[in-house]
């Protein structure tokens, strides 16, 4: 086996909904189910699991992190599992972890999975937890600061400096819509995409975010097995093939965070891991970023120089991002797109990455899809990591 | 929606201190704004820590600030905050950078949320929370 590398070889996923009926083990049945039987394994072929943790969600964290897992889907050949929390970055450190069991003997084939059920969380307990979750609660908090603000304040120092358009940056949302009216698990499957006009229409949070511009809160789960390189390419089937990975930590509150050392990590961290990968920009077929609110898309493409600098709103307008254009870019159209399900987007990120790998995305398929580029960050945005993904290993 | 309302907290949040920050917040009930100085490296910090994040040192003390500021950025929220917050609507939280090279996590004040840009000229003004808390607000700078 060539040294951590690893590839994702069965992917498993439900719908995300607003539906409190369908509990957080519905979840966590159908897609680990889903996810063994796509890899083609049997179930006592699992020998790791790795959750990534539930965010608010307190008794499902501890049931996950003391073990039932495995136990309710009878997985007969499991050695260990544990859960991981990074926040949105949980996913790629449980991918890291899985790794780490192929390598060192624990186990052959891993299960990572996420599930989240907002739904059923009482109104006092989620204001409680997203007022406060990522914000310092002596020097931001009693301020009266929330997420959407924190993304107010990046947004409009970004549009002060690069000349960024509010049509421009609306223009995000349509974008991220497009591929979602055309995902099957996304909220706004089949929903109407809103022109960058009526996103301005909407009414404002807070400036310059307005209503669209923000996330929907859902319910969600996926789940992926992974195995080694070696043992995917003897298999034979379609595999997601890690190649590289890089990444940098910011700050774990904004009012410290540098905007330059974030910029600079967005080009470090891709720069890194595509030399990793042996790859360049050109080769990759779909940038598959993870930024929870559509304001920092113009950032991110502008540092991945996908566009040029100071282009970036200005290629979201012209529909380049959008299905159909001409730069692939977070095809479930990231957490405005999809629904966000806590530290799950990312997750589902990473199955979207190892479903258009294994051509398996139906009319969002991004045709010779060879390699995708997939970020991830924690919390308000305290690190960026970077991972390449190809459909054949490296040699 | 009223068994809900009940149950969510309306009370203000208090600054929740560290032994090593008590002295800003008490220096703020005098009006000062303190910002934390290393002795070692000469390095000025925000927020207040235990030690030097620069140098790891312990010989930390304090100067005061003019008290003056530039807006680095803003974000006026009308909506979408939390039931505490609901009677200040709307309000302008900012990040301002102080002279002596820290930048705070602040409230602008005493304006029209209209007229605020970056690069504005501030000046802290203080709100009182209690008879222990006072917070660092901004204010334009008149011309
Ligand atoms: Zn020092």
């Amino acid at each position: 086996m060539s040294k951590s590398g690893i590839a994702i070889i069965g992917i498993g996923e439900v719908p995300t909904r607003i539906m409190p009926e369908r509990t957080p083990w519905d979840i966590l049945y159908d897609t680990c189910m889903d996810a063994v039987n796509d890899s083609g394994l049997d179930k006592n072929d699992i020998q790791g699991v790795i959750t990534t943790s539930p965010q608010a969600q307190p008794r499902l964290t501890s049931e996950l992190a003391f073990g039932k897992l495995p136990e309710e889907l009878g997985l007969e050949g499991c050695r260990d599992c544990c859960i991981v929390n990074a926040g949105g970055a949980g996913t790629s450190n449980c991918l890291r972890l899985a790794g780490q069991y192929i390598e060192s003997g624990v186990a052959d084939a891993v299960l990572v999975n996420h599930v989240t059920v907002h739904s059923t969380i009482s109104v006092p307990e989620l204001i409680a937890f997203f007022g406060q979750a990522g914000v310092d609660l002596q020097w931001e908090y009693p301020f009266g600061t929330t997420y959407n603000i924190v993304m107010g304040l990046m947004a409009n120092r970004f549009m002060h400096e690069s000349g960024c358009s509010p049509l421009e940056m609306a223009s995000v949302v349509t974008a991220l819509r497009s591929w979602a009216t055309l995902d099957p698990n996304s909220i706004f499957y089949g929903k109407p995409v809103p022109t960058p006009e009526m996103v301005l229409e909407s009414s404002i949070i807070n400036t310059p975010l307005h209503k669209r511009e923000s996330n929907v809160l859902a319910d969600g789960g996926c789940a992926m097995v992974v195995v080694s390189a070696e043992r995917a390419k003897k298999l034979g089937k379609p595999a997601a093939y890690k190649l590289g990975e890089s990444a940098r930590y910011f700050s774990g509150t904004t009012v410290v965070r540098d905007s330059d050392k974030v910029t600079n990590g967005f080009k470090v961290t891709a720069k890194e891991a595509m030399a990793q990968a042996g790859i360049q920009k050109q080769d990759v077929s779909i940038w598959n970023c993870y930024l929870a609110y559509p304001l920092a898309h113009p950032i991110m493409a502008e540092a991945l120089e996908v566009a040029p600098e100071g282009k970036g709103g200005q290629c979201f307008l012209e529909g380049r991002m959008s299905f159909g254009g001409d730069i692939p870019w977070s095809t479930i159209g990231d957490a405005p797109g999809r629904g966000h399900t806590g530290s799950g987007v990312s997750s589902a990120m990473y199955v979207e990455t190892a479903r258009q790998l294994m051509g398996k995305a139906g009319e969002r398929q991004v045709k010779d899809c060879r390699y995708v580029y997939q970020n991830t960050a924690g919390g308000s945005g305290f690190n960026n990591i970077v991972t390449i993904w190809g459909r054949e290993p490296n040699e | 929606m009223s068994n809900t309302e009940n149950s969510i907290d309306m009370t203000r949040p208090l600054p929740d201190v560290q032994p090593w920050s008590r002295p800003f917040w008490e220096a703020a009930k005098n009006g000062e704004l303190l910002v934390q100085h290393c002795m070692d490296c000469a390095a000025n910090i925000f927020y207040p820590r235990k030690y030097c994040p620069e140098c790891w040192s312990g010989n930390l003390d304090w100067i005061k600030s003019s008290g003056k500021a530039v807006v680095y950025s803003f974000s006026t929220a009308y909506d979408m905050v939390e039931p505490r917050f609901w009677e200040d609507l709307p309000y302008t939280i900012a990040f301002v950078d102080l002279p002596e090279g820290v930048r705070m996590m602040t409230r602008i004040v005493e304006c029209d949320p209209e007229d605020i840009s970056i690069g504005m000229e501030v000046k802290v003004t203080w709100r009182k929370l209690n008879d222990d808390f006072f917070l660092p607000y901004f204010r334009p700078v008149k011309s």
